[in-house]
């Protein structure tokens, strides 16, 4: 694929990993990277990635070497091609934002930010998007459970009591 | 009017030039528009900065119906979530039912029949056509009226019925199955839904004519809130607004599932990216709609709606209590579930709000690793402070109503 | 205060009488002290209205009757429960027509709440608040499972039925209930309304505030 042979000539040994999988094409980067490949994603002219479909945050718990990940996927409208860029990250590291390339990406990291702690530098607003200020935990880190800690839940063996 | 085509400098300067209409002042007020107030579509808070009557900062906030969907589909097997993905955004729950089984077909490499596909068009053009006429009826309520709201119910009433023959509810379906559909086109329903749409174009042309040239709408509604291309790329808006900004992308077309590239439809594309041009893209999607429900009626393939994959899809119903293989096969899907194999995929589809995306990332197991539903309320919400900052406060609702946010869709 | 026994509890003053009236209906649970503390010289003049019309729990009941016939929710939909009531409001399944069209978006003008959708922990403290907004009388329909139990949403983030934040009249079941579920749940609501009986009788306090503490449910 187009996108792939550009990727691969620019960057060569930097792409830490490459997948295809269902016709669907991934890299893995380094974090120190993360900016420079996407910013070459979107503004090089036979790839033209304008568009990030979204930006997203897990947790490999069992991957004790690097737990986190931040997940992108872009699409272009010139070519209507697809791409997906990940990253790894330890415990407490942070990544470059890349609000400053596609705006959309606010939102995404306040809610990788909210969900994991994956903290981005440079991110205009980082702070909880979905659940209350005080929320204490990260919900969707594996460790964290479904049904939140004590202090998330409202009191329902007050039920029936009003 | 719809055929003048700006280009992208002379929409941009337009929009610039309709964001300085008003003089400002300097005092700046802070208003907290929400979570509770007649026009937020669900729970929706904006705080507003306002000089007078003239936007200067918004600030949305979210997470006001937030469930943790992602937390709680990590828990579920693949059949399971499938009620889930309904509740998100529920004016279209099939469609929601549909991307999220695409996804989930891609990953496990199951083929849908082809009676499975067209049944899934009928289902999803239906649902497209209930939101639309929904989103008129509250776009219409918000600019102040409620006789055409009670307009609009009466004839979303007749595609939910339809609906509710179909899949037996009418608001949250759970229709879609892995390998295809729950059940097949009932007795009567070829009839009664040739009847709909031959009908609801009618219907349609009456709006327009009610609506399009109505003065108080085209002064509401005309040059407010310009979102040029250029804003729908940065800001991952997609669906509606983006077509009315002259851009002919809809994944039905570009990145075709089901049997979308069968059937032959229209693009609904306008140029002028403004209120009154998002309606008139969704009042076309209705009229082609009705043409795709119309060619897939006609078109129908014989053969079963639900693959027959024992690994994969649940047995028939019927065969359940009376076949031995079948009654192991529904043991294996409903306690354990398909196993999908190591790997990741991403789908998106052209859900009648905009680009809806399923992200699953799968261990091997029965249940999904990280499961990301990438839905357009939650880019449309995040593209509200540079829609509205410069307009006034009264234009917000419309503009707001414009990009058809749900608050089920943005918090999930 | 004249009679053959003094009522054990403090009588409010209350400018029509009604509360008293309506307090002491409550509190007694023996017929025969009920009417004798319905007496007029054992209730002294706050039960004397002009004209002399000695029965003011008949005002009660009309009032109660006429209520029902004009009950005004809340303009307060929260997830796809909002969307089958709005179909109740439509013009099939007309709601207009027992006289509840009028879905105010003010709660200081509506007459109760119907809490259609699951409330999150960042919407209790307004749910809560909106519902003390509200001026009595008033009654709460909790519509759908999500706002009777939370239904399947089970997560960090969603109370688990709001009837421990308010006190709720009526529990409609469904997902989301058919407009007609939720017209039948509004039939029994209007049963109550007649008979002007509420949830939240004899207890004026919602503990789930006092137990999290003033400054436990904020904004």
């Amino acid at each position: 694929m187009n996108a792939a042979i550009q990727l691969e000539e620019r960057f060569g040994a930097r792409l830490l990993e490459s997948v295809e999988f269902r016709s669907e094409l991934t890299y893995v980067v380094a974090s120190s990277d993360w900016v420079e490949v996407l910013r070459f994603c979107k503004e090089a002219p036979g790839l033209a990635f304008d568009q990030l479909d979204c930006l997203l945050g897990d947790h490999l718990p069992e991957r004790t070497a690097a737990p986190f990940e931040v997940v992108a996927h872009l699409v272009s409208h010139v070519y209507g091609h697809r791409l997906r860029v990940k990253t790894s990250l330890t415990e407490g590291q942070s990544l470059p934002t890349v609000t400053g390339l596609w705006p959309s990406a606010g939102f995404d990291e306040r809610e990788a930010w909210e969900m994991f702690g994956i903290v981005f530098d440079g991110h205009p607003d980082l702070r909880r998007l979905l659940t209350v200020e005080d929320f204490e935990g990260y919900p969707l880190r594996k460790d964290f459970p479904l049904q939140g800690t004590v202090g998330g839940r409202i009191r329902t063996d007050l039920r029936g009591k009003i | 009017m719809s055929a003048e085509r700006p280009t992208l400098e002379e929409l941009k300067e337009r929009k610039v030039l309709s964001r300085q209409r008003v003089e400002r002042s300097g005092e700046v007020m802070t208003v907290s528009m929400g979570p509770q107030h007649p026009s937020m579509h669900g729970v929706y808070r904006a705080v507003l900065d306002l000089d007078g009557e003239v936007i200067v900062a918004v600030r949305p906030e979210i997470g006001n119906l937030h469930r943790g969907v992602e937390k709680l589909c990590e828990e579920r097997t693949y059949h399971q979530i499938i009620p889930i993905t309904d509740r998100l955004d529920y004016l279209s729950s099939f469609v929601m039912n549909h991307g999220y089984c695409e996804a989930v077909e891609k990953l496990m490499g199951v083929e849908v029949p082809a009676r499975g596909r067209y049944i899934r068009t009928i289902a999803s053009e239906l649902c497209r056509i209930a939101n639309h006429i929904m989103w008129l009826g509250i776009h219409i309520m918000d600019l102040g009226t409620q006789t055409f709201f009670c307009i609009c119910f009466r004839d979303r009433e007749y595609v939910l019925d339809l609906l509710e023959m179909l899949t037996g509810a009418r608001l949250t379906h759970s229709f879609g199955r892995i390998g295809g559909v729950a059940k097949d086109l009932p007795d009567g329903f070829d009839h009664r839904c040739r009847k709909v749409i031959d009908f609801l174009p009618q219907r349609i042309a009456e709006y327009e004519r009610i609506i399009k040239h109505n003065r108080i709408y085209y002064k509401r509604a005309k040059g407010v809130g310009i979102f040029t291309s250029e804003d729908c790329y940065a800001w991952r808006v997609t669906g509606p607004p983006l077509r009315s900004a002259g851009v002919a992308r809809d994944l039905r077309k570009d990145e075709p599932y089901s049997a979308y590239d069968e059937v032959d439809f229209e693009v609904a594309v306008e140029y002028q990216g403004d209120v009154y041009d998002r309606f008139l893209v969704r009042m076309k999607e209705i009229r082609e709609s009705c043409k795709i429900i119309r060619q897939c009626l006609d078109n129908l393939p014989d053969g079963p709606f639900l693959a027959r994959d024992v690994t994969h899809s649940l047995p028939l119903k019927k065969n359940v209590l009376r076949d031995s293989a079948a009654m192991i096969q529904d043991f294996y899907q409903v306690f354990q579930g398909p196993l999908a194999p190591k790997g990741e995929v991403y789908r998106a589809i052209e859900a009648p709000k905009g680009e809806m995306g399923v992200y699953i990332r799968s261990e091997g197991g029965a249940k999904p690793a990280r499961i990301r539903f990438t839905t357009p309320s939650f880019y449309h919400g995040q593209a509200l402070p540079p829609l509205v900052e410069g307009e006034m406060v009264s234009d917000m609702v419309a503009i707001f109503a414009s990009i058809d946010v749900v608050l089920g869709d943005c918090d999930r | 205060m004249t009679g053959p026994s003094e009522p054990s509890h403090k009588i409010p003053s209350d400018a029509l009488g009604l509360g008293l009236v309506r307090d002491i209906l409550r509190r007694t649970t023996d017929e025969e002290e009920a009417r004798k503390a319905l007496d007029p010289d054992v209730l002294g003049s706050a039960v004397r209205l002009p004209g002399g019309f000695a029965m003011p729990v008949q005002i009660e009941r009309v009032l109660g009757f006429g209520r029902s016939f004009s009950f005004w929710p809340l303009l307060f939909g929260l997830a796809c429960c909002a969307i089958e009531m709005m179909a109740l409001g439509g013009s099939r399944f007309d709601m207009s027509r027992f006289g509840m069209e009028a879905m105010r978006a003010s709660p200081r003008q509506a007459d109760g709440m119907i809490v259609a959708g699951w409330c999150s922990i960042n919407m209790a403290p307004r749910v809560v608040r909106l519902y003390e907004q509200i001026p009595d009388p008033k009654w709460v329909l909790a519509m759908g499972s999500c706002a009777i139990s939370g239904n399947i949403w089970d997560t960090y983030n969603i109370v688990q039925g709001i009837d421990s934040l308010l006190p709720v009249d009526v529990y409609v079941p469904g997902c989301p209930p058919r407009p007609e579920a939720l017209w039948q749940g509004l039939e029994m609501l209007r049963g109550r309304i007649k008979q002007s009986k509420h949830a939240y009788d004899g207890l004026r306090r919602i503990p789930a505030r006092e137990a999290l503490g003033e400054g436990g449910v904020t904004s």
